[in-house]
């Protein structure tokens, strides 16, 4: 394999672990594991503001210390500000707990809920009509 | 010229029309080249995450990212892409393609709408309008999977987190 080759292959590799653009429309249950439920808190270290669904990265500290890396699936854009969330309602560093579902592949990455912020606000992430499970989030449910 | 005869003309007027109406339409011989899932995978997937990929914003601590093409090159590529995604809408109508005359006919026609309401806003370089349009694609897509589309919904009801605790105690 020719070093452009290497390089190629590493550029194709970060690009469709790290970005969570593209081929991001699918439906909940093609990716994220609706028996797997989790809750997740953390500071606020990304936001992808993008159809058709907006990305919260988090920065989680686990009991030993040790920080990871987590990207949380919300809404459309347009559902979340319908719901009185814009790409500035949550700023950076800011922390919060999420409800939600981890990936089916056991990743760093789910599929948002609920978000509670330090002041007690619960807001709902996430989108309907995507087949999450009927868990109460989503008031268009009931 | 008297009544029996306006009325047989009349009469053969209305036949030679009828027989004009009722002539078979030459059949046009599509040849689809694979199913809705291919036509997904191959023709509107790539289009439509292109469309969502050239809008929206990147915000980290070191400041805001803009999505939006940044050169007339980029404009174009985006508006070859709003193309595709509203002729999707129009494969989605071929014969042996379309499932129904209904939802389907509907659906197929919101696809062709959201996808002329991007190729616009890439044609104005407007980066709102192509949110927009990202926004309203997604929606055609929702509607369609929704009716379309049985297996991803969930049968059984979701495990809750306390029946996990309950499960390892």
């Amino acid at each position: 394999m020719s070093f452009k080759q290497i390089v190629t292959a590493a550029a194709f590799i970060l690009t469709t672990s790290f970005s969570a653009q593209s081929n991001a429309h699918h439906a909940f249950g093609a990716e994220f594991d609706a028996n797997a439920p989790l809750v997740l808190r953390g500071s606020v270290t990304r936001i992808e503001w993008v159809n058709p669904h907006a990305w919260f990265h988090i920065e989680v500290t686990k009991d030993d210390g040790t920080k990871e890396q987590w990207r949380i699936e919300g809404g459309t854009p347009n559902t979340l500000l319908r719901r009185g969330i814009n790409k500035n309602s949550i700023a950076i560093g800011t922390i919060i707990v999420v409800d939600g579902y981890q990936a089916k592949d056991r990743s760093n990455s789910a599929n948002g809920r609920n978000i509670t912020l330090a002041d007690g606000k619960k807001m709902f992430m996430g989108s309907s009509g995507t087949g999450a499970p009927k868990d109460g989030a989503d008031a268009s449910d009931r | 010229m008297n009544h029996a005869r306006l009325l047989i003309i009349l009469l053969l007027l209305t036949a030679c029309g009828q027989r004009e109406q009722a002539a078979p339409a030459k059949s046009i011989p599509f040849k689809p080249t694979g199913d809705v899932k291919h036509l997904m995978q191959w023709v509107l997937d790539p289009a439509a995450d292109h469309l969502w990929d050239s809008a929206g914003s990147i915000i980290t601590a070191e400041g805001t990212e803009d999505l939006a093409p940044t050169s007339d090159e980029a404009w174009l590529a985006v508006q070859h892409s709003a193309v595709v995604v509203a002729e999707a809408g129009n494969l989605l109508l071929m014969p042996g393609v379309a499932k129904d005359d209904g939802a389907w006919q509907d659906i197929s026609l919101g696809l062709i709408e959201a996808g002329l309401r991007a190729k616009s806003a890439a044609e104005a370089h407007d980066a709102e309008a192509l949110f927009d349009a990202g926004g309203q694609l997604y929606r055609v897509c929702l509607s369609c999977h929704a009716i379309y589309i049985k297996d991803d919904e969930r049968t059984e009801p979701p495990v809750t987190r306390s029946d996990l605790e309950e499960s390892s105690n």
